[in-house]
């Protein structure tokens, strides 16, 4: 044993030792404490006799093997063999880089729009899967919610149209709207593919057999807009509405739309293709889901109850 | 080569420099040149829109409202499809503002009609309750600047062939012409035309007899403008 090797032996000591000092001077039972001194001495001693290891090689190597032909200046190469651990690693890295290029990196890359589609997708089932089937309360709990986002900024929070500024949603039809759809016609597609109602230059009054009169719309409109209830209007509406609306103005499929009441269906196309009428322009609300517009349809026809 | 470059450590630089800066070119450009080409159904400007988007920056209204739809589920939600470069390919300059105070606009066209802007831009309060936004109540009185949005028109079509009066693929498979006038008189007549559409929808009957007498309030050019965000 050399002089080296003690001192490579005293510095392991005296690492350890320090360690030992450091790390409060005792090991005690738990096992992670242990578990690093033991790291701490192999390490330290694996990194003293590696290191004097070719300290003793630089003491006691000369030169040789056989030179390559290049010379800088006097500097010259000794032609050595590939290390074959670093030739393992160095093709096994080609290798991988071909595959990162091709493969790896597009296939695995990172996207926003990735990213987003995998959000969405996963909020999506989540969402049918919550809502799969809903009940009365629950979709009117939903229709509620979103009622406030999309539609309260035109028909106001309590649905009411904030003074004329939408339709009132509290009620199926306002005399305002009632009239001008008669004098004017409408072609809504409430119920999505009914045929347009005519203006009043096409409203035969059968009881007359007549076009409908300036005071019969007046005495009609009172009584829609009154909930269908008394007897003032009522011989016009069954002369110049019933045919189409029914008599009880629930409408009828593929003819006409309810106008006595709201319906999920009647709201579910007017999201669909937005409305034009007495108070202005409703855009359509293509981006609800589904279940949102069952949602919507749900409430909406729940507050003029 | 390679040795002369060696023994040139300015030239050897400026060779480093010009073989990054190429290599980043040819990463960059091509990406950028496809991004920026106008999306499927996006469509210039008329003349009326541009008075109106010159009357959104002049009111900066890009301090309070963003236009610019980030692809999160709880925006797309809110506004619709989220922003593709290519959409802000007429944008000059492009409106995406830095912070949401109003929400975002990029696609108000979509949700939002004429008479609502009309009693939105009046008493802001009246429509969206508790809302902090200021009447903008001078917009029904101040008349709009054509000649300015012509100008503006004339410019975009010239230096960076802005395609109007040609043919426009739209999403259905459609094609949409944008109209640009030949000579300012007709500009104003055209603009003079959108607003009538437009006033047609409103309810502000001092606005209305303004366009009736050829005059274009701001207030219309502007929601000319709102309405052709999609």
């Amino acid at each position: 044993m050399n002089k080296l090797m003690v001192f490579g032996v005293v510095f392991v000591l005296a690492l350890l030792g320090l360690t030992w000092v450091v790390a409060g001077g005792q090991v005690g039972d738990d096992i992670v404490n242990k578990l690093a001194m033991l790291g701490a001495v192999a390490t330290a001693t694996i990194a003293i006799f590696v290191a004097l290891k070719y300290i003793r090689q630089m003491q006691t190597d000369k030169a040789g093997g056989k030179l390559a032909e290049e010379n800088w200046d006097g500097i010259g190469e000794y032609k050595n063999e590939l290390p074959f651990g670093w030739a393992i690693i160095f093709f096994g890295l080609v290798i991988w880089a071909i595959w990162y290029f091709l493969a790896g990196y597009p296939v695995n890359a990172y996207s926003q729009i990735g990213e987003y589609n995998e959000a969405v997708a996963e909020h999506d089932a989540k969402f049918e899967a919550q809502y799969a089937n809903m009940d009365e309360e629950t979709l009117k709990e939903m229709g509620g919610s979103i009622f406030i986002v999309q539609c309260a900024p035109c028909h106001g929070l309590q649905a009411d149209g904030i003074d004329g500024k939408a339709a009132n949603l509290n009620a199926r039809l306002e005399e305002k709207t009632i009239k001008h759809v008669i004098q004017n016609g409408s072609n809504n597609q409430l119920l999505g593919m009914e045929m347009p109602m005519p203006d009043r230059n096409g409203l035969m009054n059968a009881n007359t057999g007549a076009l409908i009169t300036d005071a019969e719309i007046d005495a009609v409109t009172k009584f829609v807009a009154g909930g269908m209830k008394g007897t003032e209007g009522a011989d016009v509406f069954a002369g110049t509405c019933a045919a189409c609306h029914g008599a009880d103005g629930k409408g009828m499929d593929m003819v006409a739309p309810s106008i006595a009441d709201f319906n999920p269906t009647l709201i579910a196309n007017v999201l669909k293709h937005g409305k034009k009428g007495a108070i202005g322009a409703m855009p359509a609300f293509n981006n609800l889901t589904e279940a949102q517009v069952k949602a919507l349809g749900a409430y909406v026809t729940s507050l003029s109850k | 080569m390679f040795h002369w470059l060696e023994k040139h450590p300015f030239f050897f630089a400026v060779a480093v420099f010009v073989t990054i800066a190429f290599a980043g070119l040819i990463e960059i450009v091509p990406n950028f040149a496809q991004a920026s080409q106008p999306v499927v159904g996006t469509k210039p400007y008329t003349t009326l829109e541009l008075a109106g988007r010159h009357i959104y920056i002049s009111n900066n209204c890009m301090g309070c409202h963003s236009q610019l739809v980030r692809p999160f589920k709880s925006e797309t939600d809110r506004y619709g499809h989220y922003s593709l470069s290519g959409e802000y390919a007429y944008d000059r300059p492009f409106l995406w503002g830095s912070k949401r105070t109003g929400p975002d606009l990029m696609r108000v066209g979509n949700y939002r009609t004429t008479d609502w802007h009309e009693n939105h831009m009046k008493d802001p309060a009246a429509v969206v309750p508790g809302s902090i936004m200021p009447a903008y109540r001078w917009m029904f009185k101040k008349d709009a600047d054509i000649d300015t949005a012509y100008a503006e028109q004339v410019t975009v079509n010239k230096v960076f062939k802005t395609p109007y009066n040609v043919e426009i693929p739209m999403v259905d498979g459609s094609k949409a012409t944008v109209k640009m006038a030949a000579t300012l008189d007709e500009a104003h007549a055209d603009a003079l035309e959108e607003a009538k559409m437009i006033a047609a929808d409103m309810k502000d009957q001092d606005v209305k007899d303004a366009v009736e007498a050829g005059k274009i309030p701001e207030i219309v050019a502007l929601i000319a403008y709102l309405n052709s965000l999609k």
